[in-house]
C-alpha cells in the first residue's frame, strides 16, 4: 500500500517536486508550499494521511527504483516509468479519504466518538473504566453530551443504528478495522500496528482503511445530518456551520421558496423558519436581508440599538412599534457580524 | 483520617510509612520521604488535601505522570484538580488562574512554574502543602537531574514557606542532603523506609551472544508466570523483541516514538490484562500502578542503579512472589558506554548550539535534556564572553557530568559481573541493608520458578464488526 501511495504521489508530481514535498504532503505539514502543491497536483486527499519517517519514505523510493517503477531525474526527484504507470492502473485510493477537507475535524470527531462509545458500553454493562482519551475537553464534551440524553438504553440503540447503517456501506474489512480500534467494556481498542499484525496487512493499509471510514462518516453526517443526528451532534460546530435544520431551510431559500412556502413544505411552524433565517443571517455573510427586512427599517433598528446601547429586543421594540421581533433579530444578527 | 482513607480512597489500612508521614504533614512539619516504588507515595499528600485548608501544590517532572495522577483523582470523583503544563493554551491558563483558589490539588511542571503570572497567582492563594514529587531530580547526583528543580527553593520562599513534602523512591544519602538544602527545609523530618522488596527475586542470567539472549528470552517468557515487562535500551529493540515474542503470546511494544493515543491503548491493554508482555523502553512504567506484574526482564543492563531499581520495583506490588531477571552477554559493556556518550554533546555541537542561541534560533540541535542543562549553566556564566570560551567551560561541565554517569555505569558493571549477593550489593549503593529474604538472588542460590502448567493464553478474538458493535451496545441478536 505504501509503495502504491508513494508511486501515486511521484506520478502526480510529474518529476517537478522532490521526495521532500511528498514527505510534507503525507505528514500534513501546513506550509504555504505544501498547501499549494497538494491542490495544484491534485493530491490533497492524501494530505496528512500517512505520517511516516522520512527515512522510510526514502527506503520505499529506493525499492520502487530498483524494481523499475520510477526513475531518477534529479537529486531526490523521480518520475514514473511505463511499468510504474502500469502498476498504478490497478490502484485506487480508498474512496472516501479526504485529508485536506477533514484535517481540522477528523481527529476531534474520532476522539469524541470513541470516548462516547467506551462510556456508553461501560455504563450499560455496569463496568468501571478509565477514559481512553486524557484530554479534558474531550472528556467534558462527552459528559455534557450524555447529560442531554437521559435514557441510556434508547441512546445506545439509536447510536448503534446510526453506526450500523454507516458501517454497512463501507467494505467489510474497513468496517472491521474501524470497530477494532474502538474501546468497549470488554476490549481496549487495538492499535493500527496490532490490527495489521492480526490480519497480516501493512500498517499503512490499516491506517488508510480507518481514515477511510472516519471520513466517510464525516461526509455522510454532513450530507444527511437528519438521518444521523447523534453522530452529527458530535461534530464541531464552526461559526460558519448551520444546524442541520437551518441548513435545509437555507437550501430551500436559495431555490427561491418563500418563508411561508418553506414552513408549509417542511411542516414546521413559521416561527421555527424565522429562527433559521436569523441563524442564516448570522453565519452566512452572502445572505441578503432585503426580502425579509427593508433597508430603511434595518437602519432605524440599528440606530435605536446604538442609541440605547442595548441588544434587548423588547427595549427596541417599544420605541419602534411598527417593526416585528423577527425584523429586529435579523438586523441585530447582521449588526454583530459587521461589528466584528 | 481513617474515614477519609476508607471513603475517598477505598483502603482499610495504611501501607508502610504512610501514616507517619501523613501525621507529620498534618502537623505542618517539613518532610523528606523515601518510600519504595509502588508504596503509595501519592496518598501521603492526597489524603492531607482533604483535611488541610487551602490548596496542595504538587510539582512533578513528567507530564505523563501528572496526567495519570490527575486521571486517578478524577476517577475517584475529585473535580477540584488541575494540571498546569506547557500543553495548556493561553486561554485555558488564564481561566485556571482566575479560579486557582478553588482547586484542592494543583499539579504543575517545574517549567511552567517559571511563569511570573502563575507565581503571582499562587502567592494570592493559600498553599497548604508544597509537594515535590520525584525530588531526586533536584540533585546533580541524582539519576535524573533537572535544573528547573533547583529554582523550587526560591519559589517556596516566594510563596511564604508553606510546609513541604519532598518525595522520592530512590535516592542516596547525598541526594537526600541535596534535597534538604535546595528546598531550604529547616527542622525537617526524614522518613527513610527500606527500599528492599523481599518478594522480588533478583536473577542475572549470563549468555554468550545476542542470539542466545533472544532464545533465552523466548524460553523465559514461555515458562514464567505472566504478565511481565521486558525492558530494552532502544525503540528498535522494543519493536524487534515484540515481533519475536508475539507469535506465542499477546505481546506489544511501547516507546516514546508512538503517538499518545496508541501509547495509552497499549498501556491500558496491559493494565486490564489484555496483554501478557510489553516490550518497552524506560518510557513505560511511570505512574502505572499494576499490582500483579510477575516478572521484569532487562534485555540490556541499565546504566544507573537508581533506574534499574525503579524498573525492578514495577513487579510484585501485590506482595506475591515475583522475579527480576537481567540478561547479560559479553560486549554489553559497550552498549552502556555508547548510551552515555550519546547523552552528551560534543564540542562542535555545543558551539553550534551557542551560535544558534545567540541568533535567537530555536533549533539548537541538542536534545531536551542537554539543552536544559546548557541553559541552566549558561545562566551562571558571563554571556558576553567569546563563544569558544563559553563552549570550553560548558564542555568541561558536561565532561564532569559524564564522569559521574560513568561512575554509576561502572557500578552497574561490577554489580552484574560480581559474585556477591545481588541484593546486598545493590542496596549498598543506597546505603541500605537487605531485609531478610528466602529467595534472594542467583548468587544466594535462588532458581527461576517455571509456571506449574504452561497455560495457553486465550487470545481475545477479534470478531466481525457487527458482532462487536452489538456487544458494545448490548443489542440482542435477532433484532437487526
Ligand atoms: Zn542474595
Amino acid at each position: 500500500m505504501l509503495q502504491h501511495i508513494v508511486l501515486f504521489c511521484i506520478d502526480r508530481f510529474r518529476g517537478e517536486r522532490s521526495l521532500a514535498a511528498i514527505d510534507h504532503l503525507l505528514n500534513g505539514k501546513k506550509t504555504a508550499q505544501t498547501l499549494q502543491d497538494s491542490k495544484w497536483y491534485d493530491v490533497s486527499r492524501l494530505f496528512g494521511m500517512v505520517p511516516i519517517d522520512r527515512s522510510r519514505l526514502f527506503d520505499v523510493a529506493r525499492a520502487l527504483e530498483a524494481d523499475g517503477f520510477i526513475s531518477q531525474v534529479d537529486e531526490h526527484i523521480y518520475c514514473t516509468t511505463a511499468s510504474g504507470k502500469e502498476k498504478l492502473r490497478r490502484f485506487i485510493l480508498p474512496p472516501y479519504i479526504d485529508g485536506w477537507k477533514y484535517m481540522n475535524e477528523s481527529s476531534l470527531f474520532w476522539k469524541r466518538l470513541s470516548l462516547l462509545i467506551q462510556t456508553i458500553a461501560n455504563i450499560i454493562h455496569r463496568t468501571s473504566f478509565e477514559p481512553i482519551h486524557r484530554d479534558e475537553h474531550i472528556q467534558s464534551f462527552v459528559k455534557r453530551w450524555l447529560f442531554q440524553h437521559t435514557h441510556i438504553k434508547t441512546l445506545a440503540r439509536s447510536l448503534y443504528e446510526e453506526m450500523y447503517e454507516l458501517l454497512s456501506y463501507v467494505e467489510e474489512k474497513d468496517a472491521n478495522i474501524f470497530v477494532w480500534r474502538l474501546t468497549s467494556h470488554e476490549r481496549i481498542g487495538w492499535t493500527n500496528e496490532q490490527i495489521a499484525y492480526a490480519i497480516n496487512e501493512e500498517d499503512v493499509a490499516v491506517l488508510l482503511s480507518f481514515q477511510n471510514v472516519l471520513h466517510f462518516m464525516l461526509e455522510m453526517t454532513e450530507k444527511e445530518a437528519e438521518k444521523f443526528p447523534l453522530l452529527y451532534s458530535l461534530r464541531e460546530r464552526k461559526r460558519s456551520q448551520l444546524t442541520s435544520s437551518a441548513q435545509k431551510t437555507w437550501e430551500l431559500l436559495k431555490e427561491g421558496y418563500s418563508l411561508e412556502q418553506i414552513a408549509q413544505l417542511r411542516g414546521l411552524r413559521k416561527g421555527t423558519i424565522e429562527d433559521h433565517i436569523v441563524e442564516i443571517a448570522t453565519y452566512i455573510p452572502t445572505f441578503v436581508l432585503t426580502p425579509f427586512l427593508e433597508e430603511s427599517k434595518r437602519k432605524r433598528i440599528i440606530q435605536q440599538a446604538r442609541q440605547l446601547k442595548t441588544k434587548k429586543l423588547r427595549a427596541i421594540k417599544e420605541l419602534l412599534p411598527d417593526v416585528s421581533y423577527f425584523e429586529i433579530r435579523l438586523a441585530l444578527a447582521r449588526w454583530e457580524r459587521e461589528d466584528v | 483520617m481513617f474515614d477519609i482513607l476508607k471513603e475517598r480512597f477505598g483502603y482499610d489500612s495504611f501501607r508502610i510509612g504512610q501514616r507517619e508521614i501523613i501525621e507529620d504533614v498534618l502537623n505542618g512539619q517539613n518532610c523528606v520521604a523515601m518510600l519504595p516504588t509502588g508504596g503509595g507515595k501519592s496518598l501521603c499528600y492526597q489524603l492531607p488535601g482533604y483535611i488541610l485548608n487551602g490548596s496542595v501544590l504538587i510539582i512533578s517532572p513528567l507530564v505523563s505522570l501528572m496526567e495519570d495522577q490527575v486521571q486517578q483523582l478524577r476517577n475517584r470523583g475529585e473535580k477540584r484538580v488541575v494540571a498546569l503544563n506547557r500543553f495548556l493554551s493561553y486561554r485555558e491558563k488564564r481561566d485556571v488562574l482566575r479560579e486557582l483558589a478553588s482547586y484542592r490539588f494543583i499539579y504543575a511542571s517545574p517549567e511552567i512554574l517559571q511563569s511570573p503570572l502563575l507565581i503571582e497567582a499562587l502567592t494570592r492563594i493559600n498553599i497548604s502543602l508544597f509537594v515535590v514529587d520525584e525530588a531526586h531530580c533536584i540533585s546533580q547526583w541524582g539519576h535524573d537531574f533537572r535544573p528547573d528543580f533547583l529554582k523550587l527553593g526560591l519559589l517556596r520562599q516566594t510563596l511564604g514557606n508553606p510546609p513541604c513534602l519532598a518525595l522520592t523512591a530512590t535516592a542516596t544519602r547525598q541526594v537526600i542532603a541535596d534535597i534538604v538544602t535546595t528546598l531550604k527545609l529547616d527542622d525537617v523530618k526524614q522518613h527513610i523506609y527500606p527500599l528492599d522488596r523481599p518478594n522480588i527475586c533478583l536473577y542475572v542470567q549470563y549468555v554468550q551472544t545476542v542470539e542466545e539472549k533472544i532464545t533465552t528470552l523466548k524460553h523465559l517468557v514461555a515458562i514464567l508466570p505472566k504478565p511481565g515487562i521486558v525492558y530494552v535500551a532502544s525503540r528498535q529493540w522494543a519493536e524487534t523483541l515484540s515481533e519475536v515474542l508475539r507469535e506465542d503470546h499477546r505481546v506489544s511494544y511501547y516507546h516514546g516514538g508512538m503517538d499518545g493515543e496508541q501509547r495509552l491503548l497499549i498501556q491500558q491493554q496491559f493494565v486490564y490484562d489484555q496483554l501478557d508482555v510489553i516490550c518497552c523502553t524506560n518510557a513505560f512504567g511511570m505512574g502505572i500502578d499494576k499490582p500483579n506484574v510477575r516478572f521484569v526482564i532487562h534485555f540490556h543492563l541499565p546504566t544507573q542503579p537508581e533506574a534499574y531499581w525503579q524498573e525492578v520495583g514495577r513487579v510484585g506490588r501485590d506482595g506475591n512472589e515475583s522475579i527480576a531477571i537481567l540478561l547479560y552477554a559479553p560486549g554489553d559493556e559497550q552498549v552502556g558506554q555508547t548510551i552515555i556518550d550519546m547523552e552528551f554533546p560534543t564540542m562542535e555541537q555545543i558551539v553550534y548550539a551557542l551560535n544558534a542561541l545567540r541568533h535567537g534560533q530555536k533549533e539548537t540541535g541538542l536534545t531536551d535534556v542537554q539543552q536544559r542543562l546548557l541553559l541552566y549553566w549558561l545562566e551562571q556564566m558571563d554571556k558576553q564572553e567569546h563563544i569558544h570560551t563559553l563552549a570550553k567551560q560548558l564542555y568541561a561541565r558536561m565532561e564532569q557530568r559524564k564522569k559521574e554517569k560513568l561512575t554509576k555505569w561502572i557500578f552497574m558493571q561490577r554489580w552484574v559481573t560480581g559474585h556477591t549477593c545481588r541484593r546486598r550489593s545493590l542496596l549498598s549503593y543506597f546505603e541500605q541493608q537487605p531485609l531478610k529474604n528466602e529467595r534472594c538472588c542467583d548468587q544466594c542460590g535462588a532458581h527461576i520458578h517455571a509456571n506449574a502448567t504452561i497455560e495457553r493464553i486465550q487470545q481475545i478474538q477479534l470478531r466481525p464488526w457487527h458482532e462487536e458493535l452489538r456487544s458494545m451496545f448490548a443489542i440482542k441478536v435477532g433484532n437487526k
